[in-house]
């Protein structure tokens, strides 16, 4: 299966002719340059610069599957990766200024914050996978919440903590997310380096020795779910030591930060009452991981709408998407000092490239005057584009 | 809705103004004119004016002749006096506006009873009118029968002469084309493709306007078979050797000329033209639209960009004109938009950019966008809900007890 | 100030309309126009094609009805799918309606694009349909009935009797099989959509429900032959 669809990616990926009934003979060349034009053969997003803004890459097969197995590509993106049988993401400014920062930070300063912020649709989440990538390639340790969402909004189970009186854990989510941690690092969790500093007893006859692998911690985790939540908790000072001490460099990307901080979850008690995040155990641990108090680290985080849309009914005219609105008073308070990075609606250059692409790998129907259409239709923005290419 | 109805005469109008002229003259002598510039009717060969000479033998006439001749006569001095009436008023108009009375035409006279008797009545035919007699009073028919009670017009017998007359006439008139059409035939020649008769731009003479001309009544039916009779004729193909005929009973349709009457574009702060179009309507919805030219495409409404419409129907509505047009990336837009839904105001907007960019685009462009629909304005609106009834159609559930 | 008297002649036509409705006069839509008020003819390519044959001069003199909501110059339009649209739509949710076309419209893209990737040579893969409209048009001809049954009753009894059907009452037929066999679905597991989408395809491919359902009357037509004469009896 594997084999079947890597020959397939091989096969559409490259450079091939546009058929013949949609083009004169004239035209065909002209189309062949521009098939060049929006995509990039630039694989590695390190090299990403300016000079690969609005084009397509790959994401190799294998890199993908190792990075977004368990989440951190959009549903709707997910769909088309399947359908065009290729991971292909644009190169924009927003991941590439961010690529360049992290290529230059020195990582004995205490960690740089970035927040990703934009409008509904407009592609955080698909910048912060691009910087996933690129940390993935330059051997980062990766922590990596795909969605916070499915923590506050789609929790799987609930139970009382058996550690913290009046907190609750995600039993079920929390070793979700380890496995994904598990997957994602599975080549640096190898490195015999990466110890746990001190004994953690977990129960009268169930332990964890110190010195022992991070990779034992996971494994316990994963299989004891009763623990997975404080499990996480450990892993966060773990690797906050492990960064400092110099042995791993760590990358903490978190996709919609904001709803840590938004008062209104999914997640009841056994009386039916609201939990706030403050009082759910994972919380504590992704917070931890997002403080400036350690070095050799960097971290990403979106701040999302949604969060606020979906809880509120009907659209709030004080509504915003700048991070200081989304974040709330406490949320600002602990990010504050961070970078924030404005993911833009599309130029017209980005705009071209992306039906370029749809043209090409067969999704849109070509007329013309197409493009300008579709750019007013759209505003700009990549999502609605998606939703107006569909009938297309 | 532009269909001009038939002239509805008001005497009473017509008299008080005439009255009011002659109150301050002298009434003068009314001379009876000679009965041959008489009100008989003339249209084209149909009925002439029968001569009445009073020196005939009287011994001979017939009661209903006689009564014939008492009203023509009756009717003919009436008409003379109004005539008389009327040209005397003429002049003192004249005299009163302080303009030459010799060169004073009808519009003129209109022009100064508008004036001189302001009225705020909604339909104009119940307005002051100052028109000759002619227009006012309804024509009559003359002697149809002579003295001895033998009708003149052949048709007499129908009832209705003059109009059948017509139809004889159309009848006439085509076996005539079979005839022609036969011989040409004969001689292998086809009917001249410059000359066809273009029917374009007129249609048929109203029933009204039929019954004023024929002076007789046409009920619905027979009008009907005057028109299909009419386009029996007209569609044959040599038609155009009858074309006089033809186009004697065709109107000019109304002319859209207020569709050309495009808006003067301002000039704004920054030397860019914009035209403004106020109370952009459609159902509740309410607002206004400018659009400037040179512009980049770029639109703003209530402030936002096009995000302010959610749905793609809206969006495309806002579109339709710019692309039909090709004016899409050549003018800004910016709309402000107050109450009703956002179908509402995105068929507000719509009309609002379509009426405006007439002052950037040409005529023919204009043609176009006005058969495409958009410079129409979309009188629809939700119809109230009746008492006896669910809704505006809906009725209550019949029971049946 | 011509744009202010403009306006001031259609709010007149706007106070005609009050005046119209409190003397009691229902409107209709479009209906509120009178008869000799032509359709919009909003699309540039039929213009074109009457300005070449010269037919344009008859509408010179004509005014026009407004140009409706759902109508559009753009060549994304496309008549069928619009009335498509207006079938399924209820309770006056046009947008909903829409969406739930252009859905099923991309799972249709997806299924033939999943088709397409799996062709090896370049003879299948021209063979296969990409284009979610065309699949759409193909579908609704197929499914379209030529004949329907239509009660009648001759001497106290009701015969199914086989009857010519108009083309818009086929189309109609057609398109409201269409929507009904989506609906018969597992609710849980399956969207509307999904269900459509396969709808489309097979009625294109000539199989499936809405198919079957057109030639099980077929038949009954076939069956009840004898009964045709009652028609005129």
């Amino acid at each position: 299966m594997l084999k079947a669809t890597a020959y397939l990616f091989l096969k559409h990926s490259t450079h091939r002719a546009i058929p013949t009934r949609y083009l004169t003979a004239a035209a065909e060349l002209q189309q062949d340059e521009r098939l060049q034009s929006f995509r990039t053969q630039e694989a590695d997003p390190s090299k990403h610069s300016k000079d690969h803004l609005a084009q397509f890459y790959t994401i190799p097969l294998s890199d993908r599957n190792v990075l977004f197995q368990h989440g951190g590509l959009p549903k709707t993106f997910q769909q088309h990766i399947k359908t065009f049988n290729e991971t292909c993401l644009m190169v924009r400014e927003p991941a590439v200024d961010i690529i360049n920062c992290l290529k230059s930070i020195d990582y004995d300063k205490p960690a740089v914050r970035f927040v990703l912020y934009g409008k509904n649709g407009t592609g955080k989440s698909i910048s912060l996978a691009h910087v996933l990538h690129y940390a993935f390639k330059n051997k980062f340790l990766i922590v990596h919440v795909p969605w916070v969402g499915d923590f506050m909004r789609h929790c799987k189970d609930s139970s009382n903590s058996e550690t913290r009186e009046g907190f609750i854990d995600l039993n079920i989510n929390a070793a979700a997310w380890l496995l994904h941690f598990r997957t994602q690092n599975a080549e640096l969790l190898k490195n015999p380096d990466l110890k746990i500093s001190r004994d953690i007893q977990w129960t009268k006859r169930e332990s964890t020795a110190k010195d022992s692998s991070i990779l034992e911690l996971i494994e316990h985790g994963i299989n004891r779910m009763r623990f997975a939540s404080d499990c996480v908790n450990i892993l966060a000072e773990e690797i906050k030591l492990l960064s400092n001490a110099g042995i791993c460099k760590t990358l903490v990307a978190i996709d919609g930060f904001n709803e840590f901080f938004y008062p209104t979850t999914k997640v009841y008690t056994e009386k039916k009452e609201i939990v706030h995040p403050n009082k759910i155990t994972l919380t504590e641990g992704f917070l931890n991981l997002t403080k400036f108090d350690w070095k050799n680290a960097a971290v990403i985080v979106t701040v999302d709408e949604m969060t606020v849309k979906v809880h509120e009914e009907g659209t709030d005219p004080s509504m915003s998407h700048f991070p200081r609105f989304l974040l709330g008073k406490h949320g600002f308070e602990h990010l504050d000092p961070f970078l924030p990075v404005n993911v833009p609606l599309f130029s017209k250059k980005e705009h071209e490239s992306i039906m370029d692409y749809f043209r090409e790998r067969r999704w849109v129907r070509p007329y013309p005057g197409q493009d300008e259409e579709l750019y007013f239709l759209s505003g700009g923005n990549p999502f609605t584009l998606l939703d107006y290419c569909k009938s297309l | 809705m532009m269909r001009k109805i038939g002239i509805a005469f008001r005497p009473h109008n017509l008299l008080n103004i005439q009255n009011w002229l002659l109150s301050s003259r002298k009434i003068l002598e009314i001379r009876t004119l000679s009965a041959q510039a008489s009100s008989t009717t003339e249209i084209g060969s149909i009925d002439t004016g029968a001569p009445v000479e009073n020196g005939d033998s009287k011994k001979n006439l017939s009661k209903a002749m006689k009564a014939y001749l008492d009203r023509a006569r009756e009717h003919d001095e009436f008409m003379n006096a109004q005539r008389v009436e009327f040209e005397i008023g003429k002049r003192h108009l004249a005299n009163m506006m302080g303009e030459n009375p010799e060169t004073f035409t009808q519009a003129d006279i209109d022009n100064a009873i508008e004036y001189l008797f302001p009225s705020g009545l909604y339909q104009k035919h119940a307005r002051p009118i100052m028109k000759p007699p002619e227009e006012v009073f309804p024509q009559r028919k003359a002697a149809e029968f002579d003295e001895t009670g033998r009708p003149y017009h052949f048709l007499f017998y129908t009832g209705r002469s003059n109009f059948y007359q017509v139809l004889y006439d159309v009848v006439e008139h085509i076996n005539e084309m079979y005839k022609f059409e036969d011989s040409m035939t004969r001689k292998n020649l086809q009917p001249d493709p410059m000359l066809k008769l273009n029917l374009s731009g007129t249609e048929w003479i109203a029933k009204s306007a039929l019954e004023f001309r024929v002076v007789e009544t046409v009920s619905d039916r027979e009008y009907n078979t005057f028109v299909t009779a009419m386009d029996r004729l007209s569609n044959m193909p040599f038609a155009y050797k009858v074309k006089d005929f033809i186009m004697e009973y065709r109107v000019s349709l109304m002319n859209q000329s207020e569709t050309y009457d495009a808006i003067k574009p301002q000039i704004r702060e920054d030397g860019r033209e914009s035209v403004t179009v106020y109370e952009c309507r459609r159902k509740r919805a309410i607002g206004n639209v400018t659009v400037i030219s040179p512009g980049t495409g770029k639109i703003t409404i209530n402030g936002q960009g096009i995000s302010y419409f959610e749905g793609i129907q809206e969006r495309e509505q806002i579109l339709f004109p710019l692309i039909f047009s090709n004016m899409q990336n050549k003018v800004d837009i910016e709309a402000e938009m107050q109450n009703g839904g956002p179908s509402g105001q995105a068929g507000a907007i719509r009309y609002g950019i379509s009426w405006a960019l007439r002052s950037f685009v040409d005529q023919e462009t204009m043609e176009s966008m006005r058969l495409a629909g958009l410079l129409t304005f979309d009188i629809r609106v939700r119809e109230r809900k009746k008492p006896g009834q669910a809704g505006a159609r809906r009725k209550f559930t019949w029971k049946k007890r | 100030m011509a744009a202010a008297k403009g306006l001031f002649a259609k709010c007149q036509l706007f106070k005609w309309n009050i005046q119209a409705i409190s003397a009691g006069i229902f409107q209709n839509g479009m209906a509120i126009y009178p008869s000799f008020y032509i359709d919009p003819i909003f699309r540039k390519e039929v213009q074109q094609e009457l300005v070449q044959s010269g037919e344009i001069d008859q509408y010179a003199h004509l005014p026009t009805k407004p140009a409706a909501n759902n109508q559009t110059c753009s060549l994304t339009f496309d008549p069928d799918i619009s009335l498509f649209t207006n079938y399924l739509m209820r309770d006056g949710r046009k947008n909903f309606a829409r969406q739930l076309v252009e859905k099923s419209l991309e799972q249709v893209k997806r299924i033939q694009l999943e088709k397409f990737h799996k062709c090896t040579s370049e003879e299948d893969k021209a063979k296969i349909e990409l284009d979610p409209k065309v699949i759409f048009h193909r579908a609704v001809t197929n499914s379209m009935p030529l004949l329907q049954l239509m009660p009648v009753k001759r001497g106290g009894v009701k015969y199914q009797v086989p009857v010519p059907v108009s083309h818009h009452r086929s189309r109609f037929l057609g398109m409201k099989w269409l929507i009904e066999a989506s609906r018969e679905k597992d609710k849980k597991t399956v969207r509307f959509w999904t269900q459509l989408a396969r709808e489309l395809v097979d009625a294109s491919n000539n199989s499936g429900r809405v198919i079957r359902r057109k030639q099980d009357l077929h038949r009954q037509c076939e069956a009840n032959k004898a009964y045709a004469h009652y028609r005129w009896s």
